[in-house]
């Protein structure tokens, strides 16, 4: 039915008045026009434009407590504050779609699914911030996105919800869509605008920060597909609403792609603060662990944040309780692991990744992810030498905190945790040649 | 660096005071700690920035600590703040750049014996520095190896003169950051990601631009190197001469390496003078030295015997140009001897010869402007006037507005080229062009205006008719530019030009508001007998726009020492106040009819001018109607020709001297904006040759004169000469415009221009082999809509005929152009160009059509 049928709770959300974003992705219609306008599509965007001031706007989001969905959790309102109000340059408008972080497949689901509703939190946020021209930059791989957010784009402008003076309201917006090359590095938000502007992928030194100098170094706010597809809920049901979901500090509902040794692997929107216990092993989420073996770990929020082990398992999926669990939300992206699994494995797959999509600007990173890959090769046939962790350890060291762009840290910081929680299995590869649990498992 | 971070403070900025390594500094606000360190001696490694690009902080080499900051900052990206406390040489820092070291040598080859960096390798010295003696790599190093051959050494040639080596790269992309940012050139690109990154040519592209020189300067290892310099010598065994470019008027700054035993030079790199070159050479600058190497150049005088030159000594070359030259002076009187002087030449060559047909032969048959056509005989044109008008190079890089007319400047001034893209780079600035045919260095241009050829004035009088329509000037200040028009309004000029009124109206927008101007005027009118039309209407557009109140109009001088040529003088008619000071200095001054280059000519025709000197240059090459020069100086009873190479030109001569080059002596030159710029002597004379100025000399003592009774005199006239500043006049009202129209003869209907060849620049640099290596021999530069319908492609012969004469020559087929105009560069010999042109023209026509092979 769906090009990619990844299971939802739709249901659960359909039920709720609590949760919003998944409420109906499981209708198949949703994509058209008339039915999302039916469930009460663009409704937000036509109050806006009414009875709203832009300053109106970034006020409620920022009273919302809503925070950045890519993956720094930034504030969304705070961040549309800084766009300067007296700069004479053109503000551009970005929808990070370039979903590519190992691990998460959210944007990915609401594109094919609900494309209005990500044309709709991009115009709102596009008129609190003084932009009429908006681009959403889709990953390569995603061509049946790109082609949704097409259909859709084109059917918002023939329904009179883009384009010169919307509803009336003097108010002029014109959307774009652009694909990536395939490129992960193009989902940081510097690269994403080297690569809108026909440049390499690669990042730019910050600051200057795209909010000041951006986009053909213009004001540039760059938003990811979640953040704004929850835009037009806030404005909807009101701060309030929103800031009473979730925490006292993370609000809102999120949705958690949920992967690796589950039964039940899919999108889960729940309210941020959720069991992570629940998710994995509750029959109407995870349904618990493969072939219902031991958890050995748990990546909370994408290929690029720490590992939690089982002792954790009764965290809270939100911001801070992550941090405090020496992990991160990131992009909610849950990968679980069991007791089968050999963590060498699991990073000597994450480290191709790393090194394969490096962009190779900075020589840390670039040199760095290259050397760790081939030892960490080494280290997981069995062929490792003495000494060998430890000048891994050195080496993620040597990136840590030294590298342009936050790719550098993601590629490290799963190592380096992995080394602390589970360095014996490491030294065993060096120590016996081989490795000290099972491997016949296949990772899918 | 320090002296620009000074200024800033000086302008009462912002600034802002904190620590580094205990030393308390004041910079202004804005000013990186990189900046900061190096203005008061503090040395932070770096390898990725560069004082010429924008800063990218990729190489994680500068690294400094912050007190209070997490992690270690990159200096070259980092600001400088109040209060701030830094250390540059803490332990945390050293290991930070030793790991940046050790991560870029893993995959380096360290072929450091064979690499033609050594000596000057960034990496080399840093990691002599910093660096560990131990690699802890023990995997397979990455290796690139060149398509071509299957060895393990990567050496690819990416251009005509550029070998790309990508092991020993270490991805600092200086070079691709330069080619875009600084020369717009996208030739050269990174491919891959990762650590398999790699710097290459685009596919199916040579990095071939007219600044692909500076790439391997720049390039911190040997991953770029030069196919002039490599493997010729060891750079610590060379000598170095501080010199001045022979070839560009704007003077860049070079450093001449020489190989004192065999009296060669090797190669030629840049002593960034941030006001003149800002540390960038043309390929020109840079290659254009190996003519003084040549095997070809002239050793010894000849003297034409019986129809042929055979070799003699300076005695007797000398011997018989006294004789011949007193012979003719008796028969026909003083003013029977004429003197085309190149204006390449130093002050002292200018100023002897001024002084020796001033002082001696007693007239005023005297020009450097052998490549202009039909100048007029008036000392204060409008266009002379123009001519006077100070410039400073500088200037353009903080105007807001730049306009060019009449000039592909990537052919004409390669300085000032890069001058305007980084106005545009960093200061915002708005380029407009304007010119008959679509050109390269429009690339920057906001608005590109081609206008229909030979309606040069007319555009500019459509500017002020915009400026005017559209409000933007004072009505008395209207009136008064309407009436010395012909035109009533913008419809009617713009019809003439064939543009449209819309982009006239920007650029007049443009110059009316406040910000700073710089107008360049170029050779396509410089040249050209439209000039003074060209220069009374802007003359005009300034009066009505206030132009020189806000900025600068000039015409750029050409030749390496046009200006100084001016300003010692070395015109048929002086201004006033020169003529003033040569006759305090001289007892004298000759009341002859002064003589211009066509003048000149004109007289030789009708022989009353008997006897002639060329000193250097090429002129039967290089004059507008060669049928024109080449019958003059045929009629001529006697021809002394100097030069370094044997041409056209001494192919005429009854005396041929062996001319040094400028390498070969100590020379001053002026540049285009009148700053006086001294190159050393950086080799020994070749063979029997000897500075112009020395010839020239002797020559007059020859005669029975002496021309100075000392150097010291020489020096002390030259200087006072040189120390007139331009008086920048105005004329008092708004003047005349007259245009000048022509009838098109319907055979001939294609215009032609003939320009140097971006790589080449007058008729000595096709004996530059690196030069030849990028242009080799003449084409015909057209639009692909012209090659269409001419039924020819790239490289395929055509006919090109004019009224006056036919040649033949391939094609190239321009993108950028996109109307019928057609382009001939003038610096091949083999192509006759100028046998096409005809004086009195102010549009050269031709007629093309295919030749079938
Ligand atoms: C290597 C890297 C990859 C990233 N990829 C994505 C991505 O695919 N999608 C995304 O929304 N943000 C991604 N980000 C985060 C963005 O840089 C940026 O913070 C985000 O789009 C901001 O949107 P938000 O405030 O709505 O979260 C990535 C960051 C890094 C460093
Ligand atoms: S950290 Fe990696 S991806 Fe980011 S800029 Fe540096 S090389 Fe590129
Ligand atoms: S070729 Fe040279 S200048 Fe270019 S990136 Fe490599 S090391 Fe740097
Ligand atoms: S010099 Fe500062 S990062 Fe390269």
């Amino acid at each position: 039915m769906f090009y990619s049928p990844v299971r939802t709770n739709a249901a659960e959300v359909a039920q709720s008045n609590r949760l919003h974003l998944f409420r109906y992705v499981e209708d198949p219609e949703q994509v058209k026009v008339e039915k999302f306008e039916e469930h009460g599509g663009y409704v937000a965007w036509k109050k806006v434009l009414a009875e709203m001031e832009p300053s109106q706007v970034i006020e409620e989001v920022k009273n919302s407590g809503l925070r950045g969905r890519g993956g720094a959790g930034f504030p969304t309102g705070l961040k549309w504050s800084f766009v300067p109000k007296d700069s004479p340059k053109p503000r551009y408008l970005c929808c990070n779609a370039d979903e590519s972080e190992p691990g998460t497949c959210k944007d990915r689901v609401l594109m094919e699914r609900d494309p209005h509703a990500i044309i709709e939190g991009m115009a709102i946020a596009s008129y609190a911030i003084g932009c009429h021209q908006m681009f959403i930059y889709i990953r390569g791989e995603f061509a049946h996105c790109a082609d949704c957010m097409e259909k859709a784009m084109k059917e918002a402008y023939e329904h009179g919800h883009l384009g010169k003076n919307i509803h009336g309201s003097g108010f002029d917006l014109d959307m774009i869509v652009h694909t990536g090359g395939g490129a992960y590095i193009c989902g940081e938000e510097t690269s994403l605008l080297n690569s809108i502007e026909g440049e390499r992928g690669m990042s730019r030194i910050r600051p200057p920060f795209p909010a000041i100098e951006g986009l053909y170094s213009c004001p540039t706010i760059v938003n990811n597909v979640e953040s704004l597809a929850s835009v037009p809920h806030i404005i909807n049901h009101g701060a309030g609403w929103y800031k009473s979901l979730g925490t006292e500090k993370s609000c809102g509902s999120k949705i958690f792609s949920l992967s690796g040794h589950v039964k039940q692997p899919g999108n889960y929107e729940v309210e941020l603060g959720f069991s992570l216990k629940k998710l994995i092993y509750d029959k109407d989420y995870g349904g618990g662990i493969l072939g219902d073996k031991k958890l050995k770990g748990v990546i909370p929020g994408g290929s690029s944040t720490p590992f939690l082990t089982p002792d954790m398992i009764d965290i809270k999926l939100d911001y801070e309780s992550l941090v405090e669990g020496g992990s991160m939300l990131g992009s909610g992206a849950v990968i679980v692991f069991h007791e089968d699994t050999c963590i060498v494995w699991v990073i000597k797959r994450l480290i191709r990744f790393y090194r394969h999509e490096s962009c190779g600007k900075c020589t840390p990173c670039r040199e760095g992810t290259a050397w760790l890959e081939e030892l960490i090769n080494r280290i997981e046939a069995g062929r490792g030498k003495p000494g060998d962790v430890e000048k891994v350890e050195e080496i993620c060291g040597n990136i840590l905190g030294h590298t342009v762009c936050p790719l550098g840290d993601a590629a490290v910081m799963p190592i380096l945790s992995t080394l602390k929680l589970w360095r014996d299995e490491w030294q065993y590869h060096i120590d016996h040649g081989k490795c000290m649990v099972k491997t016949d498992f296949e990772f899918k | 660096m320090a002296d620009d971070i000074k200024d800033k403070v000086k302008t009462d900025v912002p600034t802002v005071t904190f620590t580094m390594d205990g030393q308390e500094v004041t910079v202004a606000k804005g000013t990186t700690i990189l900046e900061a360190a190096r203005s008061i001696g503090i040395h932070i490694p770096t390898f990725c920035w560069h004082p010429k690009l924008k800063p990218v902080g990729s190489c994680r080499m500068c690294y400094v600590e912050i007190e209070k900051w997490p992690k270690l900052a990159v200096s070259c990206v980092t600001e400088a703040t109040d209060g701030m406390i830094v250390h540059t040489e803490s332990d945390k820092v050293k290991r930070g750049r030793r790991a940046t070291l050790e991560f870029l040598l893993l995959n380096h080859p360290l072929d450091c014996p064979t690499c033609d960096q050594g000596g000057e390798c960034e990496l080399q010295n840093l990691t002599f520095e910093h660096g560990i003696d131990d690699s802890r790599f023990d995997f397979q190093k990455n290796r690139f190896t060149s398509d071509t051959d299957n060895t393990v050494f990567d050496d690819k040639r990416i251009g005509p003169e550029i070998i790309l080596n990508r092991n020993r790269c270490i991805l600092c992309y200086r070079c691709v950051r330069a080619n875009k940012e600084a020369f717009g050139e996208y030739d050269l690109g990174v491919y891959e990601r990762g650590n398999i990154a790699e710097i290459n040519a685009a596919p199916g592209q040579q990095v071939n631009s007219p600044f692909s020189g500076n790439l391997p300067e720049i390039c911190p290892v040997g991953a770029l190197t030069s196919v002039d310099w490599r493997y010729k010598m060891r750079v610590w065994l060379a000598g170095k001469t501080p010199s001045i470019c022979p070839y560009s008027s704007s003077g860049s700054n070079i450093l001449i390496y020489t190989d004192d035993n065999k009296n060669l030079i090797r190669r030629v790199t840049s002593r960034c003078n941030d006001d003149i070159d800002d540390g960038w050479l043309s390929d020109i600058t840079r290659y254009g030295y190996q003519i003084a190497n040549s095997e070809e150049r002239l050793q010894t005088p000849l003297i034409k015997k019986e129809g042929k030159q055979v070799e003699a000594t300076w005695d007797e070359a000398l011997e018989v140009i006294c004789n011949r030259f007193k012979e003719i002076t008796e028969k026909k009187g003083k003013v029977c001897i004429g003197g085309l002087i190149s204006p390449s030449l130093d002050n002292a060559s200018l100023y002897c010869s001024s002084k020796l047909f001033r002082t001696v032969f007693n007239n005023n048959n005297i020009d450097f402007r052998t490549d202009y056509r039909m100048l007029p005989n008036k000392p204060d044109s409008y266009f002379g006037m123009l001519c006077n008008r100070s410039f400073r190079i500088t200037d353009i890089d903080d105007s807001d507005v730049i306009v060019v007319l009449g000039s592909d400047l990537i052919r004409e001034h390669h300085n000032e080229y890069l001058r305007i893209r980084k106005a545009v780079n960093f200061n915002n600035a708005r380029v407009f062009s304007l010119n008959p045919y679509s050109v390269k260095s429009a690339d920057v241009a906001q608005a590109e205006i081609v206008y229909n050829i030979g309606t040069d004035e007319i555009i500019l009088v459509a500017i002020g008719l915009a400026a005017i329509e559209m409000g933007l000037v004072e009505q008395g200040l209207a009136q008064g530019f309407k009436e010395k028009v012909k035109l009533g309004s913008l419809a009617e000029a713009t019809e003439v030009c064939g543009v449209s009124s819309d982009d006239v109206k920007l650029v007049a927008r443009a110059l009316a508001g406040d910000g700073k101007v710089s107008v360049i005027v170029g050779e396509l009118i410089t040249r050209s007998h439209g000039r003074e039309a060209v220069a009374s209407a802007l003359f005009n557009l300034s009066r009505l726009l206030g132009i020189d109140k806000k900025g600068q109009m000039a015409v750029l001088a050409r030749y390496a020492n046009s200006r100084g040529a001016e300003k010692l003088g070395l015109l048929p008619i002086p201004t006033g106040a020169q003529v003033e000071m040569l006759k305090a200095m001289w007892g004298k001054f000759p009341d002859a009819e002064p003589q211009t280059t066509d003048a000149m000519l004109a007289l030789m025709h009708k022989e009353e001018i008997s006897g002639g000197l060329v000193l250097g240059g090429n002129p039967i090459m290089l004059y507008p109607d060669r049928q024109f020069i080449t019958e003059g100086l045929e009629k001529l009873d006697f021809l002394v020709a100097c030069d370094l190479f044997e041409s056209e030109t001494t192919e005429l001569a009854d005396v041929v001297l062996p001319m040094s080059s400028w390498a070969e002596y100590e020379g001053s030159y002026v540049n285009l904006e009148g700053c006086n710029q001294v190159a050393c002597q950086a080799i020994k004379h070749i063979g029997q040759s000897k500075p112009a100025f020395e010839i020239i000399r002797l020559i007059a003592e020859k005669i029975g004169t002496s021309l100075f009774e000392s150097d010291e005199q020489m020096a002390t006239e030259i200087e006072q000469l040189l120390s007139c500043e331009p008086d920048n006049a105005t004329p008092d009202n708004f003047v005349d415009v007259l245009p000048l129209s022509e009838e098109v003869d319907p055979d001939f209907p294609i215009p032609l221009c003939i320009c140097d060849d971006p790589h080449h620049t007058g008729a000595l640099t096709q004996k530059a082999p690196s030069l030849t290596n990028f242009t080799g021999e003449a084409y015909i530069e057209m639009s692909p809509d012209l090659a269409a319908r001419l039924e020819v492609s790239e490289g395929q012969p055509v006919r090109v005929e004019s009224p006056v004469g036919k040649i033949v020559m391939p094609v190239k087929v321009s993108k950028h152009i996109d109307n019928d105009v057609v382009i001939i560069p003038r610096n091949f010999s083999q192509i006759r160009v100028t046998s096409l042109l005809m004086r009195k023209k102010r549009v050269d026509r031709v007629r093309i059509t295919k030749v079938d092979e």
